[in-house]
């Protein structure tokens, strides 16, 4: 095969790669115009977005980036361990990851080009994104937590980037370290799989659990690995890093955190456990004959407890914050735990609804934090309490606000309800225990409007601060004015776009909905 | 066939967004908006009667239904599904007519109108879609699409606790909403339906057993009393009430507990129908309470906003109680309660409103012998308080003496309850008119004018439908009647 073949089913891949490599040259050539870096991640990102949805079979681009392969679902036969393989459903994540590194990369086209080292900022996000895209093609762990690494290691960067900011420099070193532990406590997990099963691949792991079963050996290593997941995912009790780093990064990569990076471990979360562990449920084929014993209970009680605790926490946490991004922060967390369900049920319907609430996820969070910067960059403080009479002064950022809290609460009309209905529909269908774990879920639901709502009342009714409401001029005490202008056409425009997509998706979801069915079903029945 | 449901909610649609963005002709949107609305209305009434005629639709029964997919993923089928009986008609009619009314009586609204017209209009469009929808998703949407444009009118617009209020408001209905959504998803599980259509809940929902039905109809039940709302999940509607504008109390009373009453008829008790006859005393109870509760409450009031809401719990537990009877007559005289509450509740409300700008309190001991300085906002309160109390000729008259009827049918001697209840009733409206209508006059301010042209028209438009209605109530019954619910002629 000659090298183009060879290349083009990784063509979204390299097309990121390309735009971080040129990134990071123009800036070695003195080129450190922001605008230059913004508009490469922005395009990069953009053409990785429509090869890969040409590849989920929208005409007329359908079948680009298989040129190689042929087709999407590359499972292959006995005895092959490929290092990766492309699932309709990692196709579908890969699509969501590009388009939170886009409107990240639009919006922060916002921020002030005098920053130095803005640039960097972008060649960054595409390495962190080219980092995801391939943790959605893994097939082997090794592959897979190196792929985690990439990203991570980026986002180190990312959160450290206002280096002039010692809030900034704290969180990324909160970060890095946690980081280092939760890569390490995965990678040991993987070894202790190998040692079980002599192999890291997932499939042969798979197969290898059909036949020997569960040792002791292998338990230990998934549950280190489920830890090791349960840090990047931000699941309680592995969360308390999230919210001091959210906190402390520069919004828009709080937004990207929050939006994008953290469904790597979502994604890595299908890959390891419903793959090998899970696939018991009914229909499936059944790796666990043999077994000494039934180990598909404890792991999903396992999950289950995390996931109902993740919720729970999450949003009693988020009901007691007085910081706007804390408070985001939590919420983001109790949003997991939604997601967590998904995996935790395991069936083709519930995978859907847990990919259809990462694609909420990440709207509402991106674009959430998005607001938070926007508002910022007019002189808001960052208590929620400092946003009083927003909704007056800049009505239209306001609605956008709202639509993306009204969305978190699960509002109808949003997708944030319609991937909640799916999910917890599932989870009903599944019957048993996880008709409890809906009502958890929408008890946890019902819980979170009273913070989404305490919010919007401060936004929209209570009076202004006085000294910005009356125009007093700077320098006197209480918070300073407004600053004067607008947010900047690139905010607005990723702001604008989320906002149109929660409500569009939410009014008529079944143009998403279909694609996701399908690639779930898939996934469910045969993918790694 | 002309899908006019589907037109009605466009206009609807099309119209609020137009009043958002028009700016100062915010008020010409919305009144343009609700003449129409009103209009499309009366064609749907003029084309119902044609009925039973009536064939092709998919659940025998709907007129005007239209089917489109719209979620169909694994086994969920969530179809957009709309139809009216005479039921849903008479209630569509209450929303335009007050929609109208409330749009007029508002028109010098001065704090962001373009906001304030618009979320009158998407309340109403909310109201028009729960009426209307036969899925329950779509059911849902609509019912949750009311909720976040009163929580905004209460919270922006209202009194001075109005942020307490508004919050408050929301979170109560809100968790009583999640609740009832449980209950009709669980119903569609439980009853193994194909869809979430109504045609297919109400098949398949006939093979539970009665124990199933019971725990499907009591988070329902629940979900519906708080809309209701039934003593003792009333407490958001004093203070919603008090501090709403009067346009949103005007909404909150007519529309909003209408919503409460109707869900509980569709999609409660014609659902589950075993689940329902084993529930009935718990609803009796609640029922007398808040009939008992309400007026004794109403009684004690000295805020004249606050009496009439208190005397909206009495007015909706009547309801609850008519629904209760399971009986053909019980329903109709349920269903005429919510369509006179509607009215009337909107023109006490309206009256409320007057009073306070006028002589610039509510209290009623402190205000008395208005008449000689304001007598067309004496005559309009007399006219909304003596329907409230139920005299003939007016709309109360007609749904108040069919629910006795129907109770003595279904109870026999306990109809002497609420009857002395209404006895408790017309005294304190008749207490409140001599107090502040009549007598010598007292803390009127110099200057006190009468009231403004405006809202003059929106009260006697209610006036002249109180009037209608009361004098000729077979418009409304013989609608009610061809709806294809039990016992009904229509079935």
């Amino acid at each position: 095969m000659d090298a183009l073949t060879l290349a083009a089913p990784f063509a979204p891949e390299l097309v990121v790669l390309a735009g971080a490599l040129l990134v990071f040259l123009l800036d070695v050539a003195g080129v450190r115009r922001l605008e230059v870096g913004g508009a490469i991640a922005s395009a990069a990102t953009a053409v990785a977005f429509v090869l890969v949805i040409a590849d989920l079979g929208f005409a007329p681009l359908a079948g680009v980036r298989t040129l190689g392969a042929g087709r999407i679902d590359l499972v292959p036969g006995a005895g092959a361990a490929p290092l990766y393989a492309f699932s309709s459903l990692g196709l579908v994540f890969q699509g969501l990851f590009l388009v939170a590194a886009f409107l990240v990369a639009l919006a922060s086209l916002g921020r002030p080009s005098t920053e130095r080292g803005a640039p960097i900022f972008y060649g960054l996000l595409l390495l962190a994104t080219l980092g995801m895209l391939l943790v959605a093609i893994a097939s082997d762990l090794i592959f897979l937590l190196l792929a985690i690494e990439l990203t991570s290691i980026a986002t180190y960067l990312l959160v450290g980037y206002t280096r002039r900011d010692p809030r900034s420099l704290e969180a990324a070193m909160k970060f890095y370290i946690v980081g280092a532990l939760s890569s390490t406590l995965s990678f040991f997990g993987a070894s202790l799989l190998f040692g079980a099963y002599g192999t890291t691949n997932l499939y042969a792991i798979r197969a290898a659990a059909g036949t020997v079963g569960y040792p002791v050996l292998a338990l230990l290593g998934f549950g280190f690995l489920v830890a090791g997941l349960a840090f990047k995912t931000t699941l309680v009790p592995f969360h308390a890093w999230a919210v001091d780093v959210y906190d402390g990064a520069p919004s828009e990569v709080s937004a990207f955190l929050a939006g994008g990076t953290k469904k790597v471990g979502v994604f890595a979360f299908f890959l390891v456990f419903l793959g090998p562990v899970l696939f018991a449920r009914a229909g499936g084929p059944n790796p666990f004959s043999g077994a000494p014993f039934d180990i598909g209970p404890v792991v999903q009680v396992t999950l289950a407890a995390i996931a109902v605790l993740t919720m729970t926490v999450g949003n009693v946490l988020a009901l007691l914050q007085k910081e706007m991004k804390r408070m985001l922060a939590y919420s983001s967390i109790s949003q997991a735990g939604y997601i967590l369900l998904g995996v935790t049920i395991g069936t083709a319907p519930a995978i859907a609804g847990a990919t259809l609430q990462v694609l909420a996820h990440v709207l509402m969070k991106t674009g959430a934090f998005l607001v938070v910067a926007a508002v910022a960059s007019l002189g808001v403080g960052p208590l929620i309490d400092d946003w009083r009479g927003l909704g007056a002064q800049r009505p239209a950022l306001s609605v956008a606000f709202a639509l993306m809290l009204l969305s978190l609460a699960g509002v109808p009309l949003t997708i944030g309800f319609v991937s909640k209905f799916v999910l917890f529909s599932a989870a009903v269908e599944a019957q048993g225990l996880y008709v409890w774990l809906a009502v958890v879920g929408l008890l946890n639901s019902a819980l979170s409007v009273f913070y989404y709502g305490r919010v919007l009342k401060t936004i929209f009714f209570d009076p202004a601060p006085a000294p910005r409401a009356t125009g007093a001029v700077a320098g006197a005490a209480g918070p300073p004015p407004l600053a004067v202008g607008g947010i900047g056409y690139a905010r607005a425009a990723a702001i604008g776009i989320i906002a149109v997509a929660i409500v569009a998706i939410g009014i008529y979801p079944q143009p998403v909905l279909g694609p996701i069915q399908s690639a779930a079903s898939h996934f469910w029945a045969g993918g790694p | 066939m002309v899908p006019l449901l589907s037109i009605v909610l466009a206009t609807l649609l099309a119209g609020t967004v137009a009043t958002f963005f028009a700016g100062a002709r915010a008020r010409w949107a919305a009144l343009a908006t609700s003449i129409v609305f009103l209009v499309e209305v009366g064609l749907l009434f003029v084309s119902y009667p044609g009925w039973p005629g009536y064939s092709g639709s998919l659940v025998p029964g709907f007129a005007e239904q239209e089917s489109y997919a719209w979620i169909h993923i694994y086994w969920m089928h969530v179809n957009y599904t709309v139809g009216v009986d005479g039921i849903s008609l008479v209630l569509i009619l209450l929303t335009a007519i007050l929609q109208l009314a409330t749009v007029v009586y508002s028109w010098t609204e001065g704090k962001r109108p373009a906001a304030y017209f618009g979320l009158v209009t998407l309340t109403c469009l909310g109201s028009f879609g729960v009426f209307v929808a036969l899925d329950v998703l779509l059911f849902f949407l609509f019912w949750e699409a009311v909720l976040v444009p009163m929580f905004f009118l209460i919270g922006y617009w209202g009194g001075p606790r109005r942020r307490y209020a508004a919050l408050k408001f929301f979170v109560y209905t809100h968790v009583a909403s999640i609740v009832m959504l449980v209950g009709l998803l669980a119903l569609v599980f439980y009853s193994g339906a194909t869809s979430f259509d109504f045609a297919s809940i109400y098949a398949a929902a006939r093979g539970l057993s009665p124990v199933v039905q019971v725990f499907l109809f009591l988070p329902l039940l629940f979900g519906f009393l708080v809309k209701f709302p039934a003593v003792p999940f009333h407490t958001w509607l004093p203070d919603a009430h008090v501090e709403a504008p009067t346009g949103g109390s005007v909404l909150l009373a007519g529309l909003l507990l209408k919503l409460g009453g109707y869900g509980l008829i569709r999609w409660a008790v014609e659902i589950l129908p075993e689940g329902f006859s084993h529930v009935r005393p718990i609803v009796f109870g609640l029922a007398f309470l808040s009939i008992l509760w309400g007026s004794v409450l109403a009684l004690s009031q000295r805020d004249l906003k606050r009496m009439v809401a208190y005397s909206s719990i009495n007015h909706m537990g009547i309801v609850l109680l008519a629904i209760g009877l399971d009986s053909s007559l019980g329903l109709l005289a349920a269903v005429l309660l919510m369509f006179a509450h509607g009215i009337v509740s909107a023109l006490l409300f309206m009256s409320a409103g007057t009073v306070h700008h006028t002589f610039g309190t509510r209290d009623i001991p402190a205000v008395g012998g208005i008449t000689p300085t304001t007598p067309t906002l004496s005559t309009l309160m007399m006219a909304g308080s003596l329907a409230s109390l139920g005299l003939p000729a007016l709309i109360g008259f007609p749904a108040e003496f069919t629910a006795l009827v129907a109770t003595w049918d279904g109870l026999g001697y306990l109809v002497l309850l609420p009857l002395a209840v209404l006895v408790v009733t017309a005294g304190f409206y008749l207490w409140m008119m001599q107090r502040m209508l009549f007598g010598p006059a007292r803390g009127i301010p110099a200057g006190a004018h009468d009231v403004p042209a405006h809202e003059g028209m929106a009260m006697g438009l209610l006036v002249a439908v109180t009037v209608l209605f009361g004098v000729v109530p077979s418009l409304l019954v013989n609608v009610i009647a061809n709806s294809p619910v039990k016992g009904f002629p229509g079935t």
